[in-house]
């Protein structure tokens, strides 16, 4: 056991642990929950971490990066209803212009995004706090108070979402589902396989150094920011297949769940570590949680909110107890010399 | 010798009003250790500065192979072979060592090759004669790692000009001796090691060349055989005439207000000793590493002494906490007015009452405002702060007034016993004085004044006595009428033991 840990990284340790905190949780709902462990919990969770699943990943990206954007349900909003709106009156396009089309205007969002906090240096917070009330305002502007209604959408993309590409026993992949997790594994392996993304992991570990090391902060942070809206995009358009009648209230909170889910996730939310297969599962958990609550009994329409908010924060510190139980089991081996603690500002003439 | 790889021509840099390097010159050679050796503040840190691209020089020449070359940025410098190593190394805490060696790698690839990067990686931990585990998190690493690490980075680029920034001022003997060693192999292989230490026995073991800097000047550049240790801080401490304080008269009692015996923090200071009179000045001097402010945040209950005692006015006290310090009189001045000293955006009438609020509550603990005015314009009249009116924020001030305004803070306290951390640091000659002026004046009036600097002339115009620290020893104390900069030098630098001192 204590061999195997010794093979496994700090991130695969964490994915562990997070599964962990899921299966209690699971198993927690199933005593409480007559008929809870079926088939159709899977289908109904897998349909709506289709899409936070996409945004988690986003998230992730920036946060990497020691930045937050908070425009991401007001870009997912937008592209939902351009591209429902672009389809309406174009019912000939096919998936593939679509698709593109979306994480073409997320990119485009996201990059306004990117020049502001990369070039003119607002920190993200702000820029993205005010690019979230714009992107929104700019949604309501063109919607021109209409609504995107499913029946004027073309079949296959109403389709698209609930269509089972293959079964195990109840449980239904559907393939939204397995698109949003297909793309998480692309952006997996690139942030763990390609040297550019080393440069996001150094940014938010150490800007500083980043920049003596020759790094270009800004053309990176800039380049995180047009990925994340790209995949916000890419949520934009799933969205929109999922639910078909699309209002200007569209993803109306989902940064904060991409937040949530990020966090959860174990994404550093200083920047520096993190994995989007850690934000994948902080999705699920997170939504695991939602969605069991609604057929507790026990626990009332009004606290339920609580109750979420309770949750997710015993899941973050199970999950912190776990990685440090993972690492001192680690740490066992003889090691000789102890951590060096963090000099702080203190230390005046040491510096 | 060999040949000249990179060159500094009359290169100046000025930050708006001040001349942080005025015709600096220096000229690097290929397989040379050369060390840099000056005060603090003598402009080294502009100069490695202006080397590695962070700043543009104001005007003069940076030669690279005879070249005239512009350095735009880090990446640029990089390129060009010249890579620096800090006191405090640069790495990136959540990556490996294997890839905090290759973070500014060029031409990797597309994908991580993370099994060749470590194998590359271990080669070169082991070019450097050390061991280490490459697949480590940097943040696990002890300090004296993490430099090997960036002397790794910089191998790996084949780097020409390394600059070392006081690489050893943190490490234990051991370590330090393994560093010196890797420098001396380095400039075997045919780099130019640029060494700056204020240790001078490092210098004479490893230096080719020595070149003395002041006042963001060049002084002299001197093969090591031709210099001696009490000619290369005659030439750190020379200044002209004209910059010297005049000696303000003592008032000095034979009260002790502050004894300090045996006073230590475990692993940062030991063995500090001293009685400090009501009335008195004393000074603490010593370079970069003394450990002098770490004294001061014991004194304060910053963090605490872990050994030794304390008595103020004859009551032994234990002072855990700011707080503590505080109720029995005991006020410090940081050296850092940003971080640690006052709230920028703030109202100079905010800042002054800041540390003393609870003197402006009233009932219901609403704040007296009219009172937090009248204190701050009364200080305003008394220390000579430059200002249109009390409302402004401090960060608009001017350095000497802001230290102004942080000594209104204090005072408002009516401490009888201040620590100064370098009150001077920053602000102009003319302000300067009046600071020194106030500090006198604090004395005079009974208070008991702890002044730690590093600017010499100061020390010895402001200091009844002077005690001496270096690398978190106390050097010995000298009587201000017997105190030369050069004696001050030498036991700063460790050239002189303390019976000779004294």
């Amino acid at each position: 056991m204590t061999r195997m840990m010794e093979k496994l990284s700090p991130q695969t340790l964490r994915i562990l642990a997070l599964l962990a905190v899921l299966l209690v949780i699971l198993l927690f709902f199933s005593l409480v929950i007559p008929n809870y462990l079926n088939g159709r919990l899977f289908n109904r969770i897998s349909s709506s971490v289709a899409i936070m699943a996409l945004i988690a990943t986003a998230q992730t990206l920036v946060i990497i990066t020691r930045n937050i954007d908070l425009s991401i349900g007001s870009i997912l909003g937008f592209v939902a209803f351009a591209t429902g709106s672009l389809v309406t009156n174009n019912p000939d396009l096919g998936p593939v212009p679509l698709v593109l089309y979306s994480i073409t205007i997320g990119a485009c969002f996201g990059a306004i995004n990117g020049v502001l906090v990369a070039f003119v240096r607002v920190p993200s917070i702000i820029v993205t706090l005010g690019t979230m009330a714009l992107f929104r305002s700019v949604l309501v502007e063109y919607s021109d108070a209409k609504s995107i209604t499913t029946s004027n959408l073309p079949q296959w993309l109403v389709e698209f979402p609930n269509t089972v590409l293959f079964s195990i026993g109840q449980m239904q992949f559907r393939a939204a589902f397995v698109a949003a997790v297909i793309v998480v594994l692309i952006v997996h392996l690139a942030l763990t396989r390609l040297n550019a993304a080393r440069k996001l992991y150094a940014i938010g570990s150490n800007p500083e150094a980043a920049e003596m090391a020759g790094i270009n902060i800004h053309k990176t942070v800039f380049v995180a920011f047009v990925l994340s809206g790209a995949l916000a995009g890419l949520g934009g358009f799933m969205f929109l297949a999922r639910f078909g009648t699309i209002t200007v209230v569209a993803g109306l909170g989902f940064e904060l769940k991409s937040v949530a889910a990020s966090v959860v996730g174990g994404v550093n939310i200083f920047g520096g570590s993190g994995t989007v297969i850690g934000a994948l599962i902080g999705a699920i958990l997170v939504d695991v949680i939602e969605t069991s609550l609604v057929r507790w009994q026990l626990v009332s329409e009004f606290w339920r909110e609580a109750v979420l908010g309770a949750l997710i924060l015993l899941s973050v510190a199970a999950d912190a107890v776990l990685m440090r139980r993972f690492i001192s089991l680690r740490r066992k081996r003889p090691k000789s010399d102890p951590i060096p603690e963090k000099t702080s500002v203190l230390d005046g003439e040491a510096r | 010798m060999a040949e000249t790889i990179l060159e500094l021509l009359d290169i100046s840099k000025s930050f708006e009003m001040t001349h942080a390097l005025k015709n600096m010159s220096l000229e690097l050679k290929a397989g040379e250790v050369h060390a840099i050796v000056g005060e603090n503040g003598a402009g080294k840190s502009t100069m490695i500065k202006i080397m590695t691209g962070v700043h543009k020089p104001t005007s003069g020449e940076i030669r690279i192979d005879g070249q005239a070359r512009t350095l735009s940025g880090t990446q640029a410098a990089r390129e060009a072979g010249i890579a620096a190593m800090y006191q405090e190394p640069m790495v990136f805490p959540d990556l490996d060592v294997a890839e905090n060696i290759f973070i500014s790698a060029r031409n990797k690839g597309l994908f991580l090759k993370p099994t060749q990067q470590r194998q590359a990686a271990r080669a070169l931990v082991t070019r450097l004669g050390m061991s280490l585990d490459v697949e480590l998190a940097a943040s696990g690493l002890t300090l004296a790692e993490q430099q090997i690490v960036e002397i790794a980075r910089a191998l790996s680029e084949d780097v020409r000009v390394l600059i070392m920034d006081e690489p050893t001022a943190s490490l234990s003997a051991y370590e330090a001796s393994q560093l010196r060693r890797i420098a001396k192999t380095l400039a075997q292989e045919g780099v130019a090691v640029v060494y700056i230490s204020h240790r001078l026995e490092e210098i004479f073991e490893i230096a080719d060349r020595v070149t003395v800097i002041r006042d963001g000047g060049h002084i002299s550049t001197r093969p090591i055989s031709e210099t001696t240790a009490d000619l290369m801080i005659a030439e750190m401490v020379g200044r002209d005439v004209g910059n010297y304080f005049a000696k303000i008269p003592g008032t000095a009692t034979d009260t002790v207000a502050l004894k300090v015996r045996n006073l230590a923090v475990d692993d940062v200071f030991e063995g500090v000793n001293f009685d400090l009179h009501k009335g008195e000045v004393l000074c603490f001097s010593g370079l970069v590493g003394a450990r002098r402010t770490d004294v001061a945040l014991a004194l304060f209950g910053v963090k605490p002494a872990t050994r030794g005692t304390i008595e103020v006015n004859g009551t032994a006290v234990e002072i855990r906490h700011p707080k503590q310090a505080m109720d029995i009189g005991i006020a410090y001045v940081s050296e850092d007015r940003r971080k640690l000293g006052l709230a920028m955006p703030m109202s100079i009438q905010s800042n002054t009452s800041l540390a003393t609020l609870g003197k402006f509550l009233r009932r219901f603990g609403l704040l007296d405002r009219a009172e937090e005015r009248n204190v701050a314009e009364a200080f305003r009249k008394r220390l000579n702060i430059r200002t249109p009116n009390v409302d402004i924020a401090v960060g608009t001030l001017s350095g000497g007034n802001q230290q102004k305004v942080m000594l209104a803070k204090w005072l408002n306290m009516e401490p009888e016993i201040l620590i100064f951390d370098e009150p001077t640091r920053g602000i102009d000659v003319g302000a300067k004085a009046e600071v020194h002026e106030l500090i006198r004046e604090f004395a005079k009036a009974g208070g008991a004044a702890l002044v730690i600097s590093s600017d010499l002339p100061e020390v010895m115009a402001l200091g009844d006595r002077n005690l001496v620290m270096r690398e978190g020893r106390q050097m010995g104390v000298i009587a201000s009428e017997n105190a030369t900069q050069e004696k001050i030098m030498a036991l700063a630098t460790g050239q002189q033991n303390l019976r000779e001192a004294s």
